[in-house]
């Protein structure tokens, strides 16, 4: 980071001007009047410092502008605008900036003591739009991930079907193909706030959730393929080649509605850690449905009590039944930015933005509160707007530098509302585990400091 | 919620299909399969005990297994949450008799263990024949698989240390589950058209907040997720708090 930090400072302005002690001072003990002057003051420095202290063609350069007032970053041109840049095909398969190595997937500490059954969280506070990168798709495994070989990847379909068959990858990506843009979310997300804030970021309050475009074939196609049972069909098993061959149970009539076969996500195949060569798409759906590695779908007449659906991925209800066979992912918003472990670094204009999504259809209104929930305002929504997908919304905001609670809300087609956190636990209880889709609180503290908070 | 089901099979592949399929088909793509990959492939065990194999193994059998193979995760007697949630515990001779484990229930604040909410015992010897050991996934015969499971069913004092689960006895285990009645599957989260279970309205103005009721992410968790500093953009409209100092 040291590299990359001093190579910034010469650069962009204002903060690389900061001094790391200051950054740390901030970082530390929030912002007040006498931090924001020394930032002006370092700001009006700046042209000296960069003249002291830093590399020698600035020197240079800052030497041939004796007493003009003005932005280093400017008036001393960097070595990438006086130096010939590195060729094509540098980098064959491109990779983020090294200034970009701070958001990354990141495990939350205690949450799974085996790695290969654990989770790495998406760094939403940091992404734009509604596009997953493809390399920071959140990962959970049930038994690790293996870079499975394409050509000895096989999926058979059988059960009450008139040809139970086996198709290879290449055949299945001569079928008709469709690409739709879908969200996937894991049951388990915003797990850990069930009992109250838990965790610092949204990185981990909601980073189990990825966005991405799938490509592949219907599975109702593969189904009529095979000759489907029409009158004894009820439900499909879907199973996966790993170490655990992940079993899921899914509805007939989903399984003929918008289920894919997938192998393509964001115009490249899928990667290992998501499923590579093939994986299930069950548009809506919690995660553990969407079966990676996929190598075999049943068609049968009754659900088939899996573990991943009979004694996980459950609600245990406060009646002490098990909610099982559950789902869909329903409608959920978070404000992504500004959010928890974020500062804000002076008062005055912000935009608040965020992510709205529902396993039900579209999202159609987004709705944010500053002030703990007690007003409302509808924030704008960026298309597209598509079913079943996230939705990124934006709201304009002016920072006082009073503590404000940011808090979203989101409506979707059917006319559902976002619940607040006491509306779910009236219904569902405090010792529930899954399905947490209530509405976030991040409070901003007057230092410009960010918590995940809970209020009712 | 499946009782429109044959309606909607009948418009999806009816309707829909014809116009998608080619009258051809989809001729050379996929091959038959054969009944060899059939078998090695499908391995699932429903709940009515379709697709479980023939064969047996006793508790004293998967006694020798568990502490060879299983007891480092779960523990000698599958109690450990060292590795994983426990396994064993929770229920009672009552449980057993009703048919529901008391312990589920929101005012107990004991662990939930995979007996207290397990329904239908086919799921375990199904999770254990395709997935366990954790490091060495369907290396168990089936007969291992039955013993293994008959020794934690033992641990869970369902069966006597002289039983023998087989394919012949394992319906009578399934009568013995402490929670084999506290199956809820008529909810509105199985399907897209289903009913919410909780239903919110969207205030707008003067909203009934209590600014008491605020809790704030205790400062002594706060520091364990790593320095949010690190791990947001060190330029843009925010910065990362600095949370090395919470630790």
């Amino acid at each position: 980071m040291s590299n990359s930090r001093s190579y910034g400072r010469i650069q962009s302005a204002p903060e690389n001007f900061i001094s790391d002690e200051l950054i740390a001072e901030i970082n530390a003990d929030g912002l007040n009047d006498a931090r924001r002057n020394f930032l002006r003051r370092s700001f009006a420095a700046a042209a000296g410092i960069a003249a002291s202290g830093l590399a020698a063609e600035n020197a240079i350069a800052a030497a041939d502008h004796p007493g003009l007032d003005g932005d280093p970053a400017i008036l001393n041109l960097p070595k990438h605008s006086t130096s010939l840049g590195n060729p094509v095909a540098h980098t064959p398969y491109g990779m983020p900036s090294r200034h970009e190595s701070n958001l990354q997937r990141r495990e939350s500490p205690g949450l799974t003591k085996k790695r290969e059954s654990g989770v790495a969280f998406t760094p939403l506070q940091g992404l734009f739009g509604i596009i997953t990168p493809s390399g920071l798709h959140f990962e959970r495994h049930h038994a690790g991930w293996h870079d499975i070989d394409p050509a000895i990847h096989r999926l058979m379909i059988n059960g009450l079907v008139a040809n139970a068959k086996v198709y290879t990858v290449g055949d299945l990506m001569r079928l008709p193909s469709v690409s739709r843009m879908h969200f996937i979310e894991c049951g388990a997300n915003t797990a850990m706030d069930w009992g109250g804030p838990a965790v610092p970021s949204v990185q981990y309050t909601h980073g189990m959730l990825s966005c991405s475009e799938f490509t592949g074939v219907p599975l109702s196609l593969l189904l009529e393929d095979c000759g489907i049972d029409k009158s004894k069909a009820k439900f499909v098993l879907a199973e996966g080649a790993d170490g655990a061959s992940l079993t899921r149970t899914i509805p007939i009539e989903r399984a003929l509605d918008d289920v894919l076969v997938a192998w393509g996500m964001n115009g490249e195949m899928l990667r290992p850690e998501n499923g590579y060569p093939l994986r299930l798409v069950v548009p809506g759906a919690q995660g553990v449905s969407w079966v990676k590695w996929l190598r075999r779908i049943e068609v049968g007449d009754t659900p088939y009590a899996t573990r991943e659906e009979s004694t996980q991925y459950i609600d245990l209800m406060p009646d002490g039944s098990v909610r099982q066979y559950s789902l869909i992912q329903e409608c959920k918003s978070v404000i992504t930015t500004p959010s928890g472990g974020q500062l804000l670094m002076d008062k005055g204009f912000y935009n608040i933005t965020g992510l709205a999504w529902s396993g039900r259809g579209k999202i159609t209104r987004v709705d944010v509160s500053v002030d703990g929930g007690r007003n409302w305002k509808t924030a704008r929504l960026e298309s597209p707007v598509l079913s079943k997908c996230l939705t990124r919304f934006n709201i304009d905001w002016q920072w006082d530098g009073k503590p404000a609670i940011l808090q979203s809300r989101a409506i979707d087609e059917t006319g559902y509302v976002q619940p607040r956190m006491q509306e779910l636990r009236a219904v569902r209880g405090t010792r529930s585990v899954f399905h947490n889709n209530a509405i976030q609180s991040w409070r901003v503290e007057s230092s410009g400091e960010v918590f995940n908070v809970q209020i009712s | 919620m499946y009782k429109y089901l044959n309606v909607l099979i009948c418009f999806c592949l009816v309707s829909v299909l014809p116009s998608l399929v080619s009258a051809e088909g989809f001729t050379n793509v996929g091959r038959k399969a054969s009944l060899a990959e059939i078998a090695a492939w499908d391995i699932d065990v429903r709940a009515d005990f379709k697709g479980l194999p023939k064969g047996a193994g006793s508790v004293s059998q998967g006694q020798k297994i568990w502490e060879a193979k299983c007891a480092s995760c779960h523990g000698v007697f599958g109690e450990s949450p060292e590795v994983f949630t426990p396994l064993v515990g929770g229920t009672t001779a009552a449980d057993v008799e009703r048919g529901r484990a008391a312990g589920l229930n929101a005012a107990t604040e004991n662990a939930r263990t995979t007996i207290m909410k397990l329904t239908t015992v086919s799921t375990l010897w199904d999770y254990i024949h395709r997935a366990m050991p954790f490091d060495a996934p369907k290396s168990l015969s089936v007969n291992e698989v039955y013993a293994s499971t008959a020794y934690l069913l033992h641990l869970a004092d369902l069966v006597p240390a002289d039983f023998t689960l087989s394919n012949d006895t394992i319906a009578s285990v399934q009568q013995r589950l402490p929670n084999r009645l506290g199956a809820n599957t008529a909810h509105g989260m199985l399907d897209v058209k289903g009913t919410p279970d909780v239903n919110s309205k969207a205030c707008e103005k003067n909203c009934v907040i209590d600014e008491k009721s605020l809790v704030v992410l205790p400062a002594a968790i706060n520091g364990r997720n790593g320095n949010m500093a690190d791990q947001n953009r060190r330029y843009g409209s925010v910065r990362g708090v600095d949370t090395s100092r919470y630790k």
